[in-house]
């Protein structure tokens, strides 16, 4: 009279085994109640699943049943548990075996019996491949999984098929992912002239630099952007399926899932959306959706300053943490910042064809929206002007792939050394292998006041960085002086900003 | 003798406290044509005049309590016979009959450059560019202390050696815009002149702007008006320093863009057109004479080679196009001359580094 299955429950990213328990008890009213913390959608699961039973040709006895989802203390959200809630009371009706039970599912039913697609599919995989149990899914939601080899993965289409497939009697297995289509990415042979915006580019892929790019529209900072993937190595095994968790949570499969994916939310997206949250179990937000990619931010100066400074933590730790009454969440987030901005209001400022028509006022309004210690975490930072016409016809320029070659035995080199570039600290730079000549011209900026403390830091960064790509084992000269000029604006945008007046 | 001297204090007791009361200095002027000081400030006092009822409560305060402020508080009050009082300003129909100065005594010639308060980037650095070179070149830099083109001339005038004059709309020792406090306090401690016509804790009010005008100009042997718009102080100023028969200067922008509209009708209307700072140097020698005092010779240590960028910056993909060598090199390149601080870096310019 009693039976036990499982499915799962995703916290954050993390998946958790949820028992669901059946208990057909005494009493001749047909009542079915569900405990362990459901909310209104697991509440209403005992509706489609007493009518998908029915339609199914499975008897449910007139008797009171309890069903548990445990641990209770867990809140269990969506609709993805009618099919193990319809397994357990099954078996612990009789009206299959028990051994049926000994699997992980996870689906919505429809009325008609058949098995709808849910979130979480990749948390199931995960869950069955260590519990060693097959894992029973919808097909809407199996190609997910598939990036678990281990897991036992069964397409069913409906509750009959689901049965059959946990008892062993037929074979459901989950149809080979086809090859994703690669992304519409642009490549960097498609980006024409701007020498110093791709050699920053290079180096903030190599070294994982956030990086900062400012100039007027039309530049060509979005198409940069969004050429970053392309450089960046492919996910390993382990980093893919990271990935693929936290896109699971969010309830976003992945079409490519060993690509570093790349998010550009918008300037008006909330707080929420960018970090996580939501109400009930959070979600991860767009930050956590580039985990180990890009987060790009187009127009930074239009994002509220509330939100670019919600950034600042999670950027500086690499996940984000979300609490709530009784449960805290931490979603991953170590993402690659990529901002662009126009350099004031109307975009035009520098530019010598076209002249900016802001005030001084309102560009430092602008510029004020920045805040200080945001900007302090971009290592480099780039001016992209509007592309001179001849280069614009030139003849297509050096591919992403031979530039990936290079920022893939950067970061090898970086791998050796077992830290990354972006994460030296001052110590670590002191103990930096560079020769006399490079040292003394990243002094003669600090000697002449175009660089600060901070910035010596930055520059220091930099130029290990370009050694690597260069395969240099010692910084030389020309990285320290090439890391001078991406390092940018000479002033901190804040002094300035006070310096004006 | 003693009469004398008692007559003058007597003349200047009431000439402080006429100037306390702070009022519109094209009306003072008119009430002092038909009548003596002692008749005008009488007439305040017993209500003949209209004034504001907190004006007639600075008028009651005796001379004895005005001057004891003003010397606690460093201030000094200049009447037209006073050695501290610009002679140039003597000079002028409608001289201010009274002066409050705050900082050294002002000797010397002064250059005045003016413009737009809402001014470019482009005009920011003309402005600073020119307030080194004027200063450099052994002039004192007069301007109003203003957002905008002023506060820039000021900035590029702390650069230089000679110091410089601010000529403020509020009292002498009300910073407006607020945060160019430290900005005068540098002037004032680089050995600069504040003067005003308000007495000391005057509100910048509106009216206060257009007459002082007249004194940035008055005391200026040439103007420079480097952005300016079709309407606003800086051409009410070159407009009075035509009057006054001063060498008018102004730096030439866009066709048809805003902030240099008025300075390209000035040029059209016969101002002299103005190039780089050096330029105006020269011009500013034939125009004025070579400044009276020898510069500070002493100039910063030498900031590597000359890079042979002009004063208002090369963007930087246009200065890595014209190295010629392949861009990484190019690169390079450019960061040897940002380390031997030939050059800085800034807002996507790259940037001479004596112009900072």
């Amino acid at each position: 009279m009693f039976a036990v299955t499982n499915s799962v429950a995703l916290v954050g990213v993390e998946a958790r085994t949820v028992s669901v328990e059946a208990h057909v008890g005494g009493g001749e009213k047909g009542r079915l109640n569900v405990v362990g913390l459901p909310d209104t959608a697991v509440r209403e699961a005992k509706d489609r699943v007493l009518a998908a039973m029915a339609v199914s040709g499975y008897r449910f006895p007139p008797r009171s049943v309890t069903v548990n989802l445990a641990p209770a203390n867990l809140p269990k959200s969506g609709s993805a548990y009618d099919l193990p809630i319809a397994l357990a009371l099954l078996a612990a009706a009789g009206e299959i075996p028990a051994g049926a039970c000994e699997v992980v599912a996870l689906g919505e039913l429809a009325l008609d019996g058949s098995v709808r697609s849910t979130r979480g599919a990749l948390g199931a995989a995960i869950v069955a491949s260590d519990l060693g149990v097959p894992c029973l899914l919808p097909p809407g939601a199996a190609p997910e999984a598939c990036i678990v080899p281990s897991a036992n993965v069964q397409v069913v289409g409906s509750l009959a098929a689901a049965v059959s497939a946990a008892l062993g009697e037929a074979n459901f297995p989950a149809p080979p992912v086809p090859k994703p289509p690669q992304p519409d990415l642009p490549d960097m042979a498609e980006v024409r002239g701007q020498p110093l915006a791709k050699l920053a580019l290079e180096a903030a892929a190599a070294g994982g630099h956030h990086m900062l790019m400012t100039g007027p529209p039309g530049g060509g900072k979005t198409m940069l952007a969004k050429c970053l993937p392309g450089v960046l190595p492919e996910l390993g095994e382990k980093a893919a399926i990271e990935v693929a968790q936290v896109w699971s949570s969010a309830g976003r499969p992945r079409e490519c899932l060993t690509r570093p994916p790349i998010r550009a939310p918008h300037h008006t997206a909330t707080t929420a959306a960018v970090i996580g949250g939501g109400s009930g179990v959070p979600v991860p937000g767009e930050m956590s959706m580039a985990h180990r990619g890009v987060l790009f931010l187009d127009e930074l100066g239009e994002f509220p300053p509330h939100l670019l400074d919600a950034l600042r933590q999670p950027l500086e730790e690499g996940k984000v943490t979300i609490a709530r009454k009784g449960i805290s969440v931490t979603f991953p987030a170590s993402v690659q910042l990529v901002a662009a901005t126009n350099p004031c209001p109307c975009g035009f400022d520098g530019d010598h064809r076209q002249s900016c028509v802001c005030t001084d006022q309102a560009k430092q309004r602008y510029g004020r929206r920045l805040s200080g210690p945001l900007l302090d975490r971009f290592d480099i930072r780039v001016t992209v002007d509007r592309v001179d016409p001849d280069a614009l016809m030139g003849p297509p320029e050096e591919p992403s792939r031979r530039v990936a070659a290079r920022v893939s035995s950067a970061l090898e080199a970086q791998r050796r050394r077992g830290r990354r570039n972006r994460d030296l600290g001052r110590r670590e730079l002191d103990a930096l292998d560079i020769t006399d000549a490079a040292m003394r011209s990243v002094e003669g900026a600090l000697r002449y006041g175009t660089l600060t403390g901070r910035g010596f830091d930055k520059v220091r960064r930099l130029a290990r960085t370009l050694a690597d790509l260069a395969g240099s084992e010692k910084v030389e000269e020309r990285h320290a002086l090439q890391a001078l000029v991406l390092r940018g604006e000479s002033q901190d945008r804040n002094e300035k900003g006070r310096r004006d007046g | 003798m003693d009469d004398r001297k008692n007559a003058r204090r007597g003349a200047a007791d009431i000439w402080i406290r006429l100037a306390h009361v702070g009022m519109h200095p094209d009306r003072l002027r008119g009430l002092l044509d038909k009548k003596s000081p002692a008749a005008v400030l009488r007439s305040i006092e017993r209500g003949h005049i209209s004034v504001p009822e907190v004006a007639r409560l600075e008028v009651a305060v005796p001379a004895a309590e005005r001057w004891e402020q003003l010397r606690r508080t460093g201030v000094a009050f200049l009447l037209p016979d006073d050695e501290r009082y610009p002679e140039r300003l003597r000079e002028l129909p409608d001289a201010p009959p009274f002066l409050f100065q705050r900082g050294a005594s002002f000797a010397g010639t002064a250059v005045a450059i003016v413009g737009t308060r809402a001014c470019t980037s482009y005009g920011r650095r003309l402005a600073e560019s020119y307030g080194q070179a004027v200063s450099r070149a052994g002039w004192s830099v007069v301007s109003g202390l203003a957002r905008g083109i002023d506060g820039a001339a000021h900035h590029g005038s702390l650069l230089g050696p000679t110091p410089g004059v601010a000529v403020l709309g509020s009292g002498v020792d009300v910073w407006y815009p607020r945060r160019h406090k430290p900005l005068g306090e540098r002037l004032l401690a680089a050995g600069g002149t504040v003067w005003s016509e308000a007495p000391p804790s005057a509100r910048p009010l509106g009216w206060r702007f257009p007459p002082r005008n007249r004194i940035i100009s008055g005391i200026a042997h040439a103007v420079v008006v480097v952005e300016a718009g079709r309407q606003g102080g800086a051409l009410v100023t070159a407009r009075i320093a035509l009057e006054q028969g001063r060498d008018i200067f102004a730096s030439p922008g866009d066709v048809g863009r805003g902030s240099s509209v008025g300075c390209n009708l000035l040029i059209r209307d016969g101002a002299f057109p103005v190039h780089e700072a050096d330029d105006l140097v020269e011009c500013l020698e034939l125009a004025i004479g070579e400044p009276a005092r020898t510069p500070d010779a002493e100039l910063p240590e030498s900031a590597g080679p000359d890079p042979g960028v002009p004063d208002t910056g090369v963007p930087i993909a246009e200065f890595l196009a014209g190295m010629g060598a392949d861009p990484v090199t190019g690169i390079a390149e450019l960061g040897r001359l940002v380390s031997q601080g030939a050059v800085v870096l800034d807002g996507g310019l790259v940037l001479a580094r004596k112009s900072q």
